[in-house]
């Protein structure tokens, strides 16, 4: 920098040369060379070197982006994975429902040709109305709908469920407090009682396990809609007063819990598609002396009792585990 | 034509190598990103003035990309490497505008 040529913001020439300069010096300097050697100012775009480097810096973008691109955490792929496995495993099990829908009506449609064959059918009838005390076949009839549902401060905990705690915070339903609804609304006269598309049989278990309640070893979702078949009005004049009423009051007044009821005309349960034979034994006259035509349905002569049935108590808490196999004799 | 051609080519290479970076390395990606983007648009306006020259061009990619390592690893060793990779990206930053903006009065005479 020459004395007479100073300027006088020469105290800030980090920032002139940077604003006024991007472009770098060698560039002006190399071309003045060329220049003076007699060739053309620029060189040619197109040499080994440049394309080298083009090559080198797309390289270079790629692996920028894809390294610095924010990769989910494992807990979030770990929990698509078992979210995933959840919804396959939870179609297929009402796949296989279904299927047992279906191929125990055929099961009925044998019981009754063999009764026809084996020339009794007064035992049609008896049967039919055992099997409605059994809770097998699916229902009609006019009944109360109700509701409930945690309390609403729940609500924002949708997805932060990465606690695995296993108690019930003050606010949500416990399986407790459906069994003794349940049991309430048996004592008011109910016919038949479903929770969620799930029938309650008279060995139907309400339990939880973790944060979920299960009826039957199957998980409910909020909001839990019980249907109970019945006389609407009666039931609801024996409900309300009676402890399972009181217990609900209670609940929704100090702990905020959901609930609602409502009467209808004509309410469907399902049957209860778990019912299994147990205990089976002939009668004691002529009446299916000769063997059924299809082996696999043994004949049905009132003992599909359901107190004989092996399962636990409604009542308990332990957690669920898969029901073993029990043999039909 | 032929250098964005290469270019072209580069990205398809890195997408399709994958490679995976190891992870001393990670830190410095950006800045090499934003040094390399800087020499390739002031290659760019030089062949817009018309007095491009491959070897300055080769040797401003690497020396930008080198000493812009060097600054923010000295910066970690000193403490100050936010504010080192900061100053660093505020620079070439401006540089890379200004060049754009020489580039576009070429291109629109706007």
């Amino acid at each position: 920098m020459t004395q007479q040529g100073r300027r006088p913001d020469e105290s800030m020439t980090l920032l002139t040369s940077m604003l006024e300069r991007p472009l770098d010096p060698g560039y002006q300097d190399a071309a003045d060379r060329r220049e003076a050697a007699g060739l053309p100012r620029a060189t040619s775009t197109r040499t080994v070197l440049v394309v080298l480097l083009a090559i080198l810096t797309g390289f270079l973008f790629a692996v920028a982006a894809q390294s610095l691109r924010p990769k989910p955490t494992a807990a979030a792929s770990l929990k698509q994975q078992l979210v995933s496995r959840i919804e396959a495993f939870q179609k297929h099990a009402s796949d296989q429902e279904a299927r047992v829908a279906a191929v125990s009506k055929q099961v009925r449609d044998y019981e009754a040709l063999a009764l026809q064959q084996s020339g009794s059918a007064d035992l049609t009838g008896t049967i039919k109305q055992l099997e409605v005390d059994a809770a097998a076949v699916p229902l009609t009839g006019p009944g109360l709908t109700m509701t409930i549902d945690d309390a609403p401060s729940t609500d924002v905990d949708g997805n932060a469920g990465s606690r695995p705690s296993s108690d019930f915070e003050q606010g949500q339903v416990t399986s407790g407090d459906l069994q003794i609804i349940v049991n309430g609304l048996w004592g008011a006269g109910a016919e038949a009682i479903s929770i969620n598309g799930h029938r309650l049989s008279s060995t139907a278990a309400i339990r939880f396990a973790g944060r979920a309640i299960i009826v039957d070893f199957r998980p409910l979702s909020r909001p839990y809609v019980i249907t109970a078949l019945g006389d609407a009005g009666a039931m609801q004049q024996l409900f309300e007063p009676s402890f399972a009423g009181v217990y609900l009051s209670e609940l929704m007044h100090q702990y905020k819990i959901r609930s609602s009821i409502a009467a209808a005309d004509s309410l469907t349960v399902p049957g209860d598609s778990a019912a299994r034979l147990e205990v089976a034994k002939p009668l004691n006259d002529t009446v299916g002396s000769s063997p059924p035509s299809v082996p696999s349905a043994p004949s049905v002569s009132g003992t599909s009792d359901p107190q004989t049935s092996k399962r636990g108590p409604a009542g308990s808490t332990t957690p669920a585990e898969t029901p073993s196999e029990e043999s039909t004799s | 034509m032929i250098p964005v051609l290469g270019l072209l080519a580069g990205l398809a290479i890195g997408i399709f190598l994958n490679p995976a970076v190891p992870v001393w390395l990670q830190p410095y990606l950006p800045i090499a990103v934003i040094a390399a983007l800087d020499a390739v648009f002031g290659a760019l306006r030089a062949v817009l003035d018309g007095i491009f020259n491959d070897k300055v061009f080769v040797v401003s990619f690497l020396s930008n990309v080198i000493i812009a390592a060097l600054i923010v690893y000295l910066g970690d060793k000193l403490g100050v490497g936010a504010q080192l990779s900061t100053g660093v990206v505020v620079v070439l930053g401006i540089r890379i505008f200004s060049n754009v903006a020489a580039i576009r009065r070429h291109i629109f005479h706007a």
